[in-house]
Protein backbone atom coordinates (compact mmCIF):
# COMPACT_ATOMS: atom_id res chain seq x y z
CA UNK A 1 0.00 0.00 0.00
CA UNK A 2 2.83 2.37 0.94
CA UNK A 3 4.62 1.51 -2.32
CA UNK A 4 1.53 2.39 -4.34
CA UNK A 5 1.09 5.69 -2.48
CA UNK A 6 4.79 6.50 -3.01
CA UNK A 7 4.41 5.80 -6.73
CA UNK A 8 1.36 8.08 -6.91
CA UNK A 9 3.17 10.87 -5.05
CA UNK A 10 6.16 10.54 -7.40
CA UNK A 11 3.85 10.84 -10.40
CA UNK A 12 2.27 13.99 -8.96
CA UNK A 13 5.60 15.60 -8.09
CA UNK A 14 7.49 14.73 -11.26
CA UNK A 15 5.82 16.72 -14.06
CA UNK A 16 2.53 16.92 -12.17
CA UNK A 17 0.33 17.66 -15.23
CA UNK A 18 1.20 14.47 -17.09
CA UNK A 19 1.40 12.49 -13.84
CA UNK A 20 -2.08 13.59 -12.74
CA UNK A 21 -3.52 13.08 -16.24
CA UNK A 22 -2.09 9.53 -16.36
CA UNK A 23 -3.46 8.70 -12.91
CA UNK A 24 -6.94 10.07 -13.67
CA UNK A 25 -6.90 8.35 -17.02
CA UNK A 26 -6.07 4.90 -15.62
CA UNK A 27 -8.53 5.24 -12.71
CA UNK A 28 -11.31 6.45 -15.02
CA UNK A 29 -10.66 3.83 -17.69
CA UNK A 30 -10.58 0.93 -15.19
CA UNK A 31 -13.85 2.04 -13.59
CA UNK A 32 -15.65 2.76 -16.85
CA UNK A 33 -14.64 -0.60 -18.33
CA UNK A 34 -16.34 -2.50 -15.50
CA UNK A 35 -19.39 -0.21 -15.47
CA UNK A 36 -19.89 -0.26 -19.25
CA UNK A 37 -19.38 -4.04 -19.32
CA UNK A 38 -22.36 -4.44 -16.97
CA UNK A 39 -24.67 -1.74 -18.35
CA UNK A 40 -23.73 -2.42 -21.99
CA UNK A 41 -24.80 -6.08 -21.65
CA UNK A 42 -28.19 -4.88 -20.37
CA UNK A 43 -28.42 -2.47 -23.33
CA UNK A 44 -27.81 -5.34 -25.78
CA UNK A 45 -30.52 -7.47 -24.18
CA UNK A 46 -33.00 -4.57 -24.31
CA UNK A 47 -32.07 -3.73 -27.93
CA UNK A 48 -32.56 -7.32 -29.10
CA UNK A 49 -35.85 -7.54 -27.19
CA UNK A 50 -37.16 -4.40 -28.93
CA UNK A 51 -35.98 -5.68 -32.31
CA UNK A 52 -37.73 -9.02 -31.73
CA UNK A 53 -40.96 -7.22 -30.89
CA UNK A 54 -40.66 -5.03 -33.98
CA UNK A 55 -39.81 -8.04 -36.12
CA UNK A 56 -43.18 -9.72 -35.68
CA UNK A 57 -44.65 -7.47 -38.38
CA UNK A 58 -41.81 -7.85 -40.92
CA UNK A 59 -40.43 -10.91 -42.67
CA UNK A 60 -36.68 -11.67 -42.43
CA UNK A 61 -34.63 -11.04 -45.59
CA UNK B 1 12.03 -12.13 -25.67
CA UNK B 2 8.59 -13.80 -25.39
CA UNK B 3 7.09 -16.04 -28.07
CA UNK B 4 3.51 -17.23 -28.21
CA UNK B 5 2.74 -20.16 -25.90
CA UNK B 6 -0.19 -22.61 -25.92
CA UNK B 7 -1.85 -20.49 -23.21
CA UNK B 8 -1.56 -17.37 -25.39
CA UNK B 9 -2.91 -19.25 -28.42
CA UNK B 10 -5.83 -20.56 -26.35
CA UNK B 11 -6.81 -17.08 -25.15
CA UNK B 12 -6.69 -15.73 -28.71
CA UNK B 13 -8.65 -18.69 -30.16
CA UNK B 14 -11.42 -18.44 -27.52
CA UNK B 15 -11.76 -14.71 -28.08
CA UNK B 16 -11.98 -15.10 -31.89
CA UNK B 17 -14.51 -17.93 -31.62
CA UNK B 18 -16.84 -16.03 -29.28
CA UNK B 19 -16.68 -12.89 -31.44
CA UNK B 20 -17.43 -14.72 -34.67
CA UNK B 21 -20.31 -16.71 -33.18
CA UNK B 22 -21.87 -13.59 -31.63
CA UNK B 23 -21.39 -11.52 -34.80
CA UNK B 24 -22.93 -14.12 -37.09
CA UNK B 25 -25.79 -14.99 -34.68
CA UNK B 26 -27.07 -11.40 -34.76
CA UNK B 27 -27.80 -11.58 -38.52
CA UNK B 28 -31.33 -12.87 -37.88
CA UNK B 29 -32.35 -9.48 -36.46
CA UNK B 30 -31.54 -7.69 -39.73
CA UNK B 31 -34.76 -7.19 -41.67
CA UNK B 32 -34.49 -3.71 -43.13
CA UNK B 33 -31.80 -1.44 -44.54
CA UNK B 34 -32.28 0.77 -41.44
CA UNK B 35 -31.39 -2.22 -39.21
CA UNK B 36 -28.27 -2.82 -41.30
CA UNK B 37 -27.02 0.79 -41.40
CA UNK B 38 -28.17 2.30 -38.07
CA UNK B 39 -29.18 -0.77 -36.01
CA UNK B 40 -32.86 0.16 -36.27
CA UNK B 41 -31.97 3.25 -34.19
CA UNK B 42 -32.21 1.13 -31.04
CA UNK B 43 -28.76 1.81 -29.58
CA UNK B 44 -28.70 2.94 -25.95
CA UNK B 45 -26.05 4.92 -24.04
CA UNK B 46 -23.69 2.24 -22.63
CA UNK B 47 -23.70 0.11 -25.74
CA UNK B 48 -22.94 3.34 -27.64
CA UNK B 49 -20.01 4.15 -25.36
CA UNK B 50 -18.55 0.64 -25.76
CA UNK B 51 -19.04 0.72 -29.52
CA UNK B 52 -17.62 4.21 -30.05
CA UNK B 53 -14.59 3.50 -27.86
CA UNK B 54 -13.90 0.12 -29.51
CA UNK B 55 -14.24 1.55 -33.01
CA UNK B 56 -12.01 4.53 -32.34
CA UNK B 57 -9.19 2.38 -31.00
CA UNK B 58 -7.60 0.06 -33.53
CA UNK B 59 -4.08 -1.33 -33.81
CA UNK B 60 -3.36 1.60 -36.12
CA UNK B 61 -4.41 4.00 -33.31
CA UNK B 62 -2.14 2.21 -30.88
CA UNK B 63 0.74 2.36 -33.37
CA UNK B 64 0.52 6.08 -34.23
CA UNK B 65 -0.16 7.17 -30.64
CA UNK B 66 2.84 5.12 -29.46
CA UNK B 67 4.91 6.57 -32.30
CA UNK B 68 3.94 10.04 -31.07
CA UNK B 69 5.01 9.04 -27.53
CA UNK B 70 8.34 7.73 -28.83
CA UNK B 71 9.02 10.69 -31.16
CA UNK B 72 7.49 13.56 -29.14
CA UNK B 73 7.25 12.35 -25.50
CA UNK B 74 4.20 13.16 -23.36
CA UNK B 75 3.46 16.13 -25.61
CA UNK B 76 2.55 13.58 -28.29
CA UNK B 77 -0.70 12.90 -26.38
CA UNK B 78 -1.96 16.46 -27.00
CA UNK B 79 -4.31 15.37 -29.86
CA UNK B 80 -6.14 13.21 -27.28
CA UNK B 81 -6.68 16.18 -24.96
CA UNK B 82 -7.97 18.23 -27.90
CA UNK B 83 -10.38 15.48 -28.99
CA UNK B 84 -11.65 15.16 -25.41
CA UNK B 85 -12.38 18.90 -25.25
CA UNK B 86 -14.07 18.92 -28.67
CA UNK B 87 -16.23 15.84 -28.07
CA UNK B 88 -17.29 16.92 -24.60
CA UNK B 89 -18.33 20.38 -25.81
CA UNK B 90 -20.18 19.03 -28.85
CA UNK B 91 -22.00 16.44 -26.73
CA UNK B 92 -22.79 18.92 -23.95
CA UNK B 93 -24.11 21.67 -26.24
CA UNK B 94 -25.55 19.43 -28.96
CA UNK B 95 -23.74 21.63 -31.52
CA UNK B 96 -24.66 20.23 -34.96
CA UNK B 97 -25.27 16.68 -33.62
CA UNK B 98 -28.70 17.56 -32.20
CA UNK B 99 -30.17 18.98 -35.42
CA UNK B 100 -28.45 16.17 -37.35
CA UNK B 101 -30.00 13.35 -35.27
CA UNK B 102 -33.37 15.13 -34.98
CA UNK B 103 -33.58 15.34 -38.79
CA UNK B 104 -33.91 11.52 -38.95
CA UNK B 105 -31.33 11.06 -41.73
CA UNK B 106 -29.08 7.98 -42.01
CA UNK B 107 -25.98 9.84 -43.28
CA UNK B 108 -24.71 13.44 -43.24
CA UNK B 109 -24.99 13.94 -47.04
CA UNK B 110 -28.69 13.04 -46.79
CA UNK B 111 -29.10 16.10 -44.54
CA UNK B 112 -27.22 18.22 -47.08
CA UNK B 113 -29.74 17.35 -49.79
CA UNK B 114 -32.46 19.12 -47.78
CA UNK B 115 -30.47 22.37 -47.80
CA UNK B 116 -28.14 22.23 -50.81
CA UNK B 117 -29.83 19.85 -53.26
CA UNK B 118 -29.09 16.34 -54.63
CA UNK B 119 -25.86 17.23 -56.47
CA UNK B 120 -24.19 18.46 -53.29
CA UNK B 121 -25.39 15.31 -51.52
CA UNK B 122 -23.74 13.19 -54.19
CA UNK B 123 -20.50 15.21 -54.23
CA UNK B 124 -20.33 15.14 -50.41
CA UNK B 125 -20.75 11.36 -50.53
CA UNK B 126 -17.88 11.04 -53.01
CA UNK B 127 -15.38 13.07 -50.92
CA UNK B 128 -16.44 11.31 -47.71
CA UNK B 129 -15.77 7.95 -49.31
CA UNK B 130 -12.52 9.13 -50.95
CA UNK B 131 -11.09 10.49 -47.69
CA UNK B 132 -12.33 7.55 -45.63
CA UNK B 133 -11.02 4.83 -47.94
CA UNK B 134 -7.57 6.43 -48.28
CA UNK B 135 -7.52 6.73 -44.51
CA UNK B 136 -8.46 3.17 -43.67
CA UNK B 137 -6.41 1.72 -46.53
CA UNK B 138 -3.30 1.62 -44.34
CA UNK B 139 -4.91 -0.06 -41.33
CA UNK B 140 -4.27 -3.62 -42.38
CA UNK B 141 -0.53 -3.45 -42.93
CA UNK B 142 0.05 -1.50 -39.73
CA UNK B 143 -1.99 -4.07 -37.79
CA UNK B 144 0.06 -6.86 -39.34
CA UNK B 145 3.33 -5.07 -38.55
CA UNK B 146 2.28 -4.81 -34.91
CA UNK B 147 1.38 -8.49 -34.56
CA UNK B 148 4.53 -9.66 -36.36
CA UNK B 149 6.80 -7.52 -34.14
CA UNK B 150 5.07 -8.27 -30.84
CA UNK B 151 4.68 -12.00 -31.28
CA UNK B 152 7.87 -12.53 -33.35
CA UNK B 153 5.90 -14.10 -36.17
CA UNK B 154 7.36 -14.78 -39.60
CA UNK B 155 6.76 -11.59 -41.68
CA UNK B 156 6.01 -13.79 -44.69
CA UNK B 157 2.73 -14.70 -43.04
CA UNK B 158 1.67 -11.07 -42.49
CA UNK B 159 -0.51 -10.89 -45.61
CA UNK B 160 -2.12 -14.29 -44.99
CA UNK B 161 -2.80 -13.49 -41.33
CA UNK B 162 -4.35 -10.08 -42.00
CA UNK B 163 -6.37 -11.42 -44.92
CA UNK B 164 -7.85 -14.14 -42.68
CA UNK B 165 -8.68 -11.56 -40.01
CA UNK B 166 -10.34 -9.25 -42.54
CA UNK B 167 -12.37 -12.10 -44.03
CA UNK B 168 -13.62 -13.02 -40.56
CA UNK B 169 -14.63 -9.41 -39.83
CA UNK B 170 -16.23 -9.05 -43.27
CA UNK B 171 -18.37 -12.17 -42.74
CA UNK B 172 -20.17 -10.89 -39.65
CA UNK B 173 -20.32 -7.30 -40.92
CA UNK B 174 -21.85 -8.39 -44.24
CA UNK B 175 -24.39 -10.61 -42.50
CA UNK B 176 -25.35 -8.49 -39.49
CA UNK B 177 -24.46 -4.90 -40.42
CA UNK B 178 -24.53 -2.35 -37.61
CA UNK B 179 -26.30 -4.78 -35.26
CA UNK B 180 -23.41 -7.26 -35.46
CA UNK B 181 -20.93 -4.40 -35.26
CA UNK B 182 -22.51 -3.10 -32.04
CA UNK B 183 -22.62 -6.50 -30.33
CA UNK B 184 -19.08 -7.49 -31.34
CA UNK B 185 -17.86 -3.97 -30.47
CA UNK B 186 -19.16 -4.52 -26.95
CA UNK B 187 -17.19 -7.79 -26.57
CA UNK B 188 -14.18 -6.16 -28.17
CA UNK B 189 -14.38 -3.14 -25.85
CA UNK B 190 -14.21 -5.39 -22.78
CA UNK B 191 -11.31 -7.53 -24.08
CA UNK B 192 -9.43 -4.53 -25.51
CA UNK B 193 -9.78 -2.45 -22.34
CA UNK B 194 -8.67 -5.32 -20.09
CA UNK B 195 -5.57 -5.83 -22.24
CA UNK B 196 -4.73 -2.11 -22.40
CA UNK B 197 -5.15 -1.52 -18.66
CA UNK B 198 -3.23 -4.63 -17.51
CA UNK B 199 -0.37 -3.98 -19.96
CA UNK B 200 -0.08 -0.33 -18.89
CA UNK B 201 0.08 -1.21 -15.18
CA UNK B 202 2.69 -3.86 -15.99
CA UNK B 203 4.81 -1.34 -17.91
CA UNK B 204 4.49 1.30 -15.18
CA UNK B 205 5.51 -1.32 -12.59
CA UNK B 206 8.46 -2.59 -14.63
CA UNK B 207 9.85 0.68 -15.95
CA UNK B 208 8.68 3.13 -13.27
CA UNK B 209 7.35 6.66 -13.72
CA UNK B 210 10.72 8.22 -12.96
CA UNK B 211 12.45 6.29 -15.74
CA UNK B 212 9.73 7.31 -18.22
CA UNK B 213 10.09 10.99 -17.31
CA UNK B 214 13.91 10.74 -17.47
CA UNK B 215 13.78 9.13 -20.92
CA UNK B 216 11.57 11.95 -22.24
CA UNK B 217 13.81 14.60 -20.66
CA UNK B 218 16.99 13.07 -22.11
CA UNK B 219 15.62 12.57 -25.64
CA UNK B 220 13.23 15.49 -26.06
CA UNK B 221 13.97 18.02 -23.29
CA UNK B 222 11.19 20.50 -22.45
CA UNK B 223 9.56 19.76 -25.82
CA UNK B 224 8.70 16.28 -24.56
CA UNK B 225 6.25 17.79 -22.07
CA UNK B 226 5.17 21.02 -23.75
CA UNK B 227 3.96 20.89 -27.38
CA UNK B 228 4.78 24.57 -27.91
CA UNK B 229 8.43 23.94 -26.97
CA UNK B 230 8.67 20.90 -29.24
CA UNK B 231 10.39 21.64 -32.59
CA UNK B 232 8.28 19.00 -34.39
CA UNK B 233 5.00 20.37 -33.02
CA UNK B 234 4.47 24.05 -32.13
CA UNK B 235 1.41 26.25 -32.60
CA UNK B 236 0.65 25.05 -36.12
CA UNK B 237 0.53 21.40 -35.00
CA UNK B 238 -1.77 22.20 -32.06
CA UNK B 239 -4.11 24.40 -34.14
CA UNK B 240 -4.25 21.83 -36.96
CA UNK B 241 -5.08 19.08 -34.47
CA UNK B 242 -7.73 21.23 -32.78
CA UNK B 243 -9.41 21.82 -36.17
CA UNK B 244 -8.96 18.22 -37.29
CA UNK B 245 -10.35 16.69 -34.11
CA UNK B 246 -13.30 19.09 -33.89
CA UNK B 247 -14.16 18.33 -37.51
CA UNK B 248 -13.81 14.59 -36.82
CA UNK B 249 -16.11 14.78 -33.80
CA UNK B 250 -18.71 16.52 -35.98
CA UNK B 251 -18.46 14.46 -39.16
CA UNK B 252 -16.17 11.40 -38.96
CA UNK B 253 -18.34 8.59 -40.31
CA UNK B 254 -17.62 6.07 -37.55
CA UNK B 255 -18.25 8.62 -34.79
CA UNK B 256 -21.33 10.26 -36.24
CA UNK B 257 -22.81 6.83 -37.06
CA UNK B 258 -23.21 6.31 -33.29
CA UNK B 259 -25.20 9.54 -33.00
CA UNK B 260 -27.37 8.49 -35.93
CA UNK B 261 -27.89 4.97 -34.50
CA UNK B 262 -28.86 6.35 -31.08
CA UNK B 263 -32.48 6.13 -29.89
CA UNK B 264 -32.73 9.94 -29.91
CA UNK B 265 -30.51 13.04 -29.90
CA UNK B 266 -30.30 13.10 -26.08
CA UNK B 267 -28.88 9.55 -26.11
CA UNK B 268 -26.42 10.48 -28.88
CA UNK B 269 -25.22 13.50 -26.89
CA UNK B 270 -24.78 11.38 -23.73
CA UNK B 271 -22.70 8.88 -25.72
CA UNK B 272 -20.45 11.78 -26.77
CA UNK B 273 -20.04 13.44 -23.36
CA UNK B 274 -19.45 10.13 -21.54
CA UNK B 275 -17.01 8.73 -24.11
CA UNK B 276 -15.05 11.97 -24.50
CA UNK B 277 -12.46 11.23 -21.80
CA UNK B 278 -11.71 7.90 -23.46
CA UNK B 279 -9.87 9.90 -26.12
CA UNK B 280 -7.30 10.98 -23.52
CA UNK B 281 -6.71 7.29 -22.73
CA UNK B 282 -6.66 6.51 -26.46
CA UNK B 283 -3.55 8.70 -26.83
CA UNK B 284 -1.94 8.57 -23.41
CA UNK B 285 -1.98 4.78 -22.84
CA UNK B 286 -0.18 3.86 -26.09
CA UNK B 287 1.88 7.05 -25.69
CA UNK B 288 3.22 5.66 -22.39
CA UNK B 289 4.03 2.40 -24.19
CA UNK B 290 5.98 4.42 -26.80
CA UNK B 291 7.84 6.29 -24.03
CA UNK B 292 8.61 2.95 -22.36
CA UNK B 293 10.18 1.85 -25.67
CA UNK B 294 12.27 5.03 -25.55
CA UNK B 295 13.41 4.14 -22.02
CA UNK B 296 14.04 0.42 -22.56
CA UNK B 297 15.38 -0.06 -26.09
CA UNK B 298 19.09 0.37 -26.71
CA UNK B 299 20.07 2.38 -29.84
CA UNK B 300 20.84 -0.93 -31.61
CA UNK B 301 17.38 -2.26 -30.79
CA UNK B 302 15.51 0.82 -32.07
CA UNK B 303 14.07 -0.03 -35.50
CA UNK B 304 14.61 2.27 -38.48
CA UNK B 305 10.91 3.12 -38.52
CA UNK B 306 9.98 4.53 -35.09
CA UNK B 307 6.44 3.18 -35.41
CA UNK B 308 7.82 -0.33 -34.77
CA UNK B 309 9.62 0.61 -31.51
CA UNK B 310 6.59 0.05 -29.25
CA UNK B 311 5.68 -3.45 -30.53
CA UNK B 312 9.35 -4.45 -30.30
CA UNK B 313 9.46 -3.29 -26.67
CA UNK B 314 6.23 -5.16 -25.84
CA UNK B 315 7.68 -8.33 -27.36
CA UNK B 316 10.57 -8.02 -24.89
CA UNK B 317 8.73 -7.26 -21.64
CA UNK B 318 5.43 -9.14 -21.75
CA UNK B 319 5.26 -12.54 -20.03
CA UNK B 320 3.42 -15.57 -21.47
CA UNK B 321 -0.33 -15.37 -20.83
CA UNK B 322 -0.29 -11.61 -20.85
CA UNK B 323 1.03 -11.77 -24.40
CA UNK B 324 -2.10 -13.74 -25.35
CA UNK B 325 -4.34 -11.20 -23.62
CA UNK B 326 -2.59 -8.31 -25.36
CA UNK B 327 -2.84 -9.90 -28.80
CA UNK B 328 -6.50 -10.75 -28.19
CA UNK B 329 -7.01 -7.13 -27.08
CA UNK B 330 -5.29 -5.78 -30.19
CA UNK B 331 -7.19 -8.15 -32.48
CA UNK B 332 -10.37 -6.96 -30.75
CA UNK B 333 -9.35 -3.35 -31.32
CA UNK B 334 -8.57 -3.97 -34.97
CA UNK B 335 -11.64 -6.05 -35.73
CA UNK B 336 -14.03 -3.49 -34.24
CA UNK B 337 -12.35 -0.70 -36.18
CA UNK B 338 -12.28 -2.56 -39.51
CA UNK B 339 -15.91 -3.67 -39.16
CA UNK B 340 -17.18 -0.23 -38.33
CA UNK B 341 -15.13 1.50 -41.02
CA UNK B 342 -16.32 -0.92 -43.71
CA UNK B 343 -19.93 -0.55 -42.63
CA UNK B 344 -20.13 3.20 -42.13
CA UNK B 345 -18.41 4.08 -45.39
CA UNK B 346 -20.45 1.54 -47.33
CA UNK B 347 -23.56 3.21 -45.89
CA UNK B 348 -22.52 6.51 -47.54
CA UNK B 349 -21.90 4.75 -50.87
CA UNK B 350 -25.33 3.12 -50.71
CA UNK B 351 -27.31 5.97 -49.22
CA UNK B 352 -25.75 8.91 -51.08
CA UNK B 353 -23.55 7.93 -54.04
CA UNK B 354 -26.06 5.39 -55.31
CA UNK B 355 -28.97 7.72 -54.52
CA UNK B 356 -29.40 8.82 -58.18
CA UNK B 357 -29.89 5.15 -59.12
CA UNK B 358 -32.60 4.72 -56.51
CA UNK B 359 -35.11 7.20 -57.88
CA UNK B 360 -37.71 4.45 -57.69
CA UNK B 361 -37.79 2.92 -54.22
CA UNK B 362 -35.76 -0.29 -53.87
CA UNK B 363 -37.14 -3.23 -51.92
CA UNK B 364 -35.55 -3.95 -48.54
CA UNK B 365 -34.15 -7.18 -49.99
CA UNK B 366 -32.45 -5.38 -52.88
CA UNK B 367 -31.19 -2.64 -50.54
CA UNK B 368 -29.66 -5.17 -48.17
CA UNK B 369 -28.08 -7.06 -51.07
CA UNK B 370 -26.33 -3.91 -52.30
CA UNK B 371 -25.24 -2.84 -48.82
CA UNK B 372 -23.66 -6.25 -48.28
CA UNK B 373 -22.01 -6.19 -51.71
CA UNK B 374 -20.49 -2.76 -51.02
CA UNK B 375 -19.09 -3.90 -47.65
CA UNK B 376 -17.47 -6.86 -49.44
CA UNK B 377 -15.98 -4.58 -52.12
CA UNK B 378 -14.54 -2.24 -49.48
CA UNK B 379 -12.94 -5.29 -47.87
CA UNK B 380 -11.28 -6.14 -51.20
CA UNK B 381 -10.05 -2.53 -51.51
CA UNK B 382 -8.58 -2.68 -47.99
CA UNK B 383 -6.62 -5.78 -48.94
CA UNK B 384 -5.24 -4.39 -52.20
CA UNK B 385 -4.46 -0.81 -51.10
CA UNK B 386 -3.18 -1.91 -47.70
CA UNK B 387 -0.52 -4.06 -49.31
CA UNK B 388 1.16 -1.51 -51.59
CA UNK B 389 0.83 2.03 -50.22
CA UNK B 390 3.85 3.30 -48.28
CA UNK B 391 3.28 6.16 -45.82
CA UNK B 392 5.59 9.20 -46.04
CA UNK B 393 6.27 10.84 -42.66
CA UNK B 394 4.47 9.82 -39.48
CA UNK B 395 1.27 7.79 -39.56
CA UNK B 396 -0.89 10.28 -37.65
CA UNK B 397 -0.12 13.08 -40.09
CA UNK B 398 -0.92 10.81 -43.08
CA UNK B 399 -4.26 9.95 -41.48
CA UNK B 400 -4.83 13.64 -40.72
CA UNK B 401 -4.18 14.68 -44.33
CA UNK B 402 -6.36 11.97 -45.89
CA UNK B 403 -9.09 12.65 -43.34
CA UNK B 404 -8.93 16.37 -44.12
CA UNK B 405 -9.96 15.58 -47.72
CA UNK B 406 -13.48 15.50 -46.40
CA UNK B 407 -13.33 16.69 -42.79
CA UNK B 408 -12.64 20.32 -43.72
CA UNK B 409 -15.42 20.62 -46.28
CA UNK B 410 -18.06 18.39 -44.67
CA UNK B 411 -17.68 20.02 -41.25
CA UNK B 412 -18.00 23.44 -42.89
CA UNK B 413 -21.09 22.28 -44.78
CA UNK B 414 -22.61 20.80 -41.63
CA UNK B 415 -22.15 23.95 -39.55
CA UNK B 416 -23.47 26.11 -42.39
CA UNK B 417 -26.37 23.73 -43.03
CA UNK B 418 -27.44 23.81 -39.38
CA UNK B 419 -26.79 27.44 -38.49
CA UNK B 420 -26.40 29.73 -41.53
CA UNK B 421 -29.57 30.56 -43.42
CA UNK B 422 -27.75 32.19 -46.32
CA UNK B 423 -25.62 29.05 -47.06
CA UNK B 424 -26.43 27.58 -50.46
CA UNK B 425 -25.30 25.11 -53.11
CA UNK B 426 -22.64 27.41 -54.65
CA UNK B 427 -20.89 27.81 -51.31
CA UNK B 428 -21.22 24.08 -50.60
CA UNK B 429 -19.76 23.12 -53.98
CA UNK B 430 -16.84 25.57 -53.59
CA UNK B 431 -16.09 24.24 -50.07
CA UNK B 432 -16.13 20.61 -51.25
CA UNK B 433 -13.87 21.43 -54.20
CA UNK B 434 -11.23 23.33 -52.22
CA UNK B 435 -11.45 20.97 -49.24
CA UNK B 436 -10.72 17.95 -51.43
CA UNK B 437 -8.18 19.36 -53.88
CA UNK B 438 -5.78 20.92 -51.38
CA UNK B 439 -5.10 17.80 -49.23
CA UNK B 440 -4.82 15.65 -52.37
CA UNK B 441 -2.29 18.17 -53.76
CA UNK B 442 -0.37 17.97 -50.46
CA UNK B 443 -0.26 14.16 -50.68
CA UNK B 444 1.01 14.34 -54.27
CA UNK B 445 3.58 17.06 -53.50
CA UNK B 446 4.90 14.90 -50.63
CA UNK B 447 5.81 12.26 -53.20
CA UNK B 448 6.95 14.26 -56.26
CA UNK B 449 8.10 17.69 -57.34
CA UNK B 450 10.63 20.24 -56.11
CA UNK B 451 8.67 21.16 -52.92
CA UNK B 452 8.82 17.73 -51.25
CA UNK B 453 10.98 18.86 -48.34
CA UNK B 454 9.05 22.10 -47.81
CA UNK B 455 5.66 20.35 -47.83
CA UNK B 456 6.87 17.71 -45.36
CA UNK B 457 8.15 20.40 -42.99
CA UNK B 458 4.98 22.51 -43.22
CA UNK B 459 2.25 19.85 -43.33
CA UNK B 460 0.37 21.30 -40.35
CA UNK B 461 0.36 24.84 -41.76
CA UNK B 462 -0.83 23.52 -45.16
CA UNK B 463 -3.73 21.74 -43.45
CA UNK B 464 -4.71 24.84 -41.43
CA UNK B 465 -4.81 26.68 -44.76
CA UNK B 466 -7.18 24.00 -46.09
CA UNK B 467 -9.66 24.54 -43.23
CA UNK B 468 -9.47 28.34 -43.59
CA UNK B 469 -9.84 28.23 -47.39
CA UNK B 470 -12.79 25.85 -47.17
CA UNK B 471 -14.64 28.15 -44.77
CA UNK B 472 -13.91 31.19 -46.96
CA UNK B 473 -15.07 29.26 -50.07
CA UNK B 474 -18.37 28.45 -48.36
CA UNK B 475 -18.94 32.09 -47.39
CA UNK B 476 -17.87 33.63 -50.71
CA UNK B 477 -19.69 31.03 -52.83
CA UNK B 478 -22.90 31.46 -50.87
CA UNK B 479 -22.76 35.26 -51.06
CA UNK B 480 -22.06 35.20 -54.81
CA UNK B 481 -25.14 33.14 -55.69
CA UNK B 482 -28.05 35.41 -56.53
CA UNK B 483 -30.88 34.99 -54.05
CA UNK B 484 -34.40 34.28 -55.23
CA UNK B 485 -36.59 37.39 -55.02
CA UNK B 486 -38.25 37.78 -51.62
CA UNK B 487 -35.95 35.21 -49.96
CA UNK B 488 -33.42 35.95 -47.23
CA UNK B 489 -32.17 32.42 -46.82
CA UNK B 490 -30.23 29.79 -48.83
CA UNK B 491 -31.55 27.23 -51.29
CA UNK B 492 -34.28 25.91 -49.01
CA UNK B 493 -35.38 28.41 -46.39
Amino acid sequence: MTTVLDAILTMLQDHWFWGATTLICLAWYSTVTVYVAIRGAADIRAMLRRLRRGASSTKPV
Amino acid sequence: MTSLTVLDGGIIAIYLLITMVAGVAIRRYVRRVEDFIVAGREMNVYLGIASLAATEFGIVTCMYAAQNGFDKGFAGAVPGLLTFAAMFLVGYTGFCVKPLRDSGVMTIPELFEKKFGPRVRWAAGVVIVLGGLLNMGVFLRMGGDFLVNVAHLDPRYLEVMMTALLVGVAIYTILGGMLSVLVTDFLQFVVMSAGLIVTTFLILGKVGWGALVDAVEVHHGAGGFNPFANPTMGWSYVIFNALLNTAAVLTWQTQIARVLAAKDSATGRKVYTRTSFFFVARWLVPGIWGIAALALLTPEQVPQDSILAMPRMLGMVLPAGLMGLLIAAMLAADMSTDASYMLTWSSVIYNDILAPFRRTKWSEKKGLFWNRTIVALIGVFLLVYGLWYKIEGDAWTYLGITGTIYLSSISTLLVACCYWKRANSWGAAAAILFGALMPVATLILQKVGPWRAWVKENEASCMIAVYATTAVAMIVGSLLKPQPKGSTAGDKP
